[in-house]
């Protein structure tokens, strides 16, 4: 094993320096850290959380949520109202996502260019480096059978005639245990944790895990050196040893939410004002099935079927919506089901029959989905301030309609939108009147989101953008921003495949420029 | 003190008119005994239904969770660490309590029926701060309880062991 870096044991001050250090290990951390490895350079990975391999992962999520996840898995937006799942942990979101592998939609590029000046046509297209990224990480679509819950998005979808498309992943070797959520245990899933990472190190990137960047220094147009401190063993940060590191060129990476608060506490220049500004979430909101046979969610590829019928609607006063389906396992379970006391124990009981499934909204493609908007807490950490407009709102309450009669055309016994004033329902035309009732507010709906997306956009102009279009800071000549946190809208698909050919061909972009 | 814990004090301050308080009872700081006091009070409640009928398994079901919500909570950021010791603090005084929850009763002499029926008033009180009381404790307690594998029996689940 490729010995690296724990910051946690730091007793006395650090100094290191390095060609390019990049400051988190994730979807786009880890593609640069062996692009630019590859290239020659002297790379520095830095990531706050640990290093944990295959025996580590356990498949207990009282493990797993603690020590892979930012917060514990119980981040929140500021008002409480979304619960954020984002990973933190060497290999990032990427260690402990569900493996889903979608390209970028071609609406979705088709926006971008009319609405940031990005070309990713003709000679910019991106698909050689989709080409290049799943053969890097063997994504295929998923050839075995799907497991229940995905089978009854398959079937729903089926009896409606509506889309549905298997889902391509980044494994090899899956056993299709179902527990990709709390980190692969046999190093089938193709994360950066056991591919681009050791990869990197093998050629000589050196890692340092349990250190939490706090600061960029800077000066005049350039980035001068990095302010870092080890974290405890809480992942919070200390204040007794002081790391800095120095490098020709710094990338941040370090995720939508991260990655803006690094550089909000940093104050680096901001003349766009869109620092921190238009953070998306693809909202997404649950509705529960009881199926009379046997569902155990828990089991199988968690993501292997989704439904793209309703993620472009013809009237763009609609939000559009993609159908996925989310693992069940028993945290996961408890936290998001509604009720308490004895009501809340029996939906428990019937762990095993419940379908679930998920409606991701797109956001940031109307003028009332504008996003949310990164701040720092009094102790200098993150928090995101995500308003839900009535555009998403009314987004959400199209959504619970369909996923309910999708899950009965599928033979659900009773439907459960997971709102905190609804019940079981029998029938869909008794769903559909209920729903139409529901008060559409924060802490009654429950909202979640998987996917943390811009925060430092890219645009061809120094005014609509944070970055230009290959991840180049407009201000700070050695800064780029390497993440999801530069995508100017959401995508309508699961990131992490869009991150990794976006910071595969960025990192072509920044090594021509580096070397000459 | 940001505001949203400055709600949580001037709503305990003001409904219980007694600036003595103000002392200790705007806490931030954790105490143990009354972080456990309160969680002996509130969890047999949420969890009614889903503790085992024996007396003695419950009590170890109670207190492997109580154990859990320390371990967990060291991972959540500061500031929703002292969020949730100031709410503890408060359920723990009486007349602050009072102010939370209308009943001057200690928490536990209240029969569970009374203890889920204010937790459930917070959810539906016109008070953004008692929701977002109701939904941290609820998420809290719901995923420390079952994130115990000894709870799973219920629910008919095993975790696959392969190694």
């Amino acid at each position: 094993m490729v010995d690296h870096i724990n910051a946690a044991l730091f007793s006395s001050d650090q100094q290191f320096d390095a060609d390019i250090v990049i400051i988190g290990s994730g979807a786009g951390g880890g593609i640069a850290a062996e692009q630019l490895t590859l290239a020659g350079f002297n790379v520095l990975l830095l990531e706050e959380g640990a290093w944990y391999t295959r025996d580590d992962f356990v498949m207990q999520e009282r493990w797993a949520y603690p020590n892979l996840y930012q917060e514990g898995a119980a981040r929140k937006t500021r008002d409480q109202a979304i619960g954020i799942l984002q990973g933190r942990t060497v290999g990032g979101s990427t260690t402990v996502n569900w493996t889903t592998s979608i390209r970028t939609p071609q609406p979705t590029l088709a926006y971008w260019q009319s609405e940031f000046g990005l070309t990713f046509q003709a000679e910019n297209n991106l698909n050689p480096f989709f080409t290049k990224v799943e053969q890097r990480l063997n994504i295929q679509p998923w050839p075995v059978p799907p497991n229940m819950n995905n089978a009854r998005l398959q079937q729903g979808c089926e009896a409606l005639g509506w889309h549905y498309s298997v889902i391509s992943r980044n494994v090899n070797g899956c056993a299709n245990l179902g527990y990709c959520g709390m980190g692969c245990p046999i190093n089938a899933k193709q994360s950066m944790l056991v591919s681009t990472i050791p990869a990197a190190m093998a050629n000589g990137a050196r890692l340092i895990s349990r250190i939490s960047v706090r600061k960029l220094r800077w000066q005049g147009e350039r980035v001068t050196s990095v302010d870092a401190v080890p974290v405890d063993q809480y992942f919070q940060p200390r204040s007794d040893v002081r790391i800095t590191i120095t490098a020709k060129h710094y990338i941040v990476a370090a995720g939508a939410i991260g990655s803006p608060a690094l550089l909000l506490r940093s104050k680096v220049p901001d003349p766009s004002g869109r620092l921190g500004k238009h953070t998306y979430l693809h909202p997404s909101v649950i509705s529960g099935a009881l199926f009379d046979e046997a569902v155990n969610g828990h089991s199988g590829a968690p993501q292997s079927v989704y439904s793209d019928q309703f993620v472009w609607p013809a009237d763009n006063n609609l939000a559009g919506y993609k159908l996925e389906v989310p693992p069940l396992h028993p945290v996961l379970m408890a936290t998001k089901i509604i009720g308490s006391g004895s009501q809340h124990a029996a939906m428990m009981q019937q762990f095993n029959h419940l379908q679930a499934t998920i409606a991701l909204l797109r956001d940031g493609f109307h003028p009332q989905s504008q996003g949310g908007s990164v701040m720092l807490d009094q102790h200098q950490q993150p928090v995101l301030d995500y308003p839900i407009t009535d555009y998403l709102w009314h987004g959400m309450r199209r959504a619970l309609l369909s996923m309910a009669e999708l899950q009965f055309a599928a033979g659900a016994r009773q439907v459960l939108p997971i709102h905190h004033d609804a019940n079981l329902y029998s029938s869909w035309a008794e769903t559909k009147a209920a729903i139409a009732q529901l008060p559409m507010q924060i802490l009654r709906q429950t909202i979640v989101s998987a996917h943390v997306m811009g925060g430092c956009n890219m645009s061809s102009s120094a005014q609509r953008g944070v970055v230009d279009p290959y991840g180049r800071h407009n201000q700070l000549s050695n800064l780029s921003v390497f993440d999801g946190s530069v995508l100017p809208t959401s995508l309508g698909v699961n990131p992490q495949l869009t991150i990794y050919a976006l910071v595969w061909r960025n990192c072509e972009q920044l090594i021509t420029e580096l070397s000459h | 003190m940001n505001r949203r814990q400055f709600l949580f004090s001037g709503l305990a301050l003001g409904a219980s008119g007694s600036l003595l308080l103000a002392g200790w009872q705007f806490s931030l700081n954790p105490d143990e005994d009354n972080r456990g006091w309160v969680l002996s009070a509130i969890l047999p409640a949420l969890l009614y239904g889903a503790l085992p009928e024996d007396a003695t398994l419950a009590q170890a079901a109670l207190q492997r969770s109580k154990a859990a919500v320390i371990d967990f909570t060291a991972f959540l950021p500061l500031s929703q660490q002292q969020q949730l010791d100031q709410l503890f603090n408060l359920l723990a005084n009486r007349l602050s309590q009072l102010a939370l929850t209308g009943h001057i009763t200690a928490l536990p002499a209240l029969s569970i029926t009374a203890r889920l029926g204010l937790l459930n008033s917070w959810r539906d009180s016109y008070l953004l701060i008692l929701q977002q009381a109701y939904h941290s404790l609820r998420e809290l307690l719901y995923g420390v309880f079952y994130g115990q594998p000894q709870h799973w029996q219920q629910l008919n689940y095993t975790a696959p062991e392969f190694r």
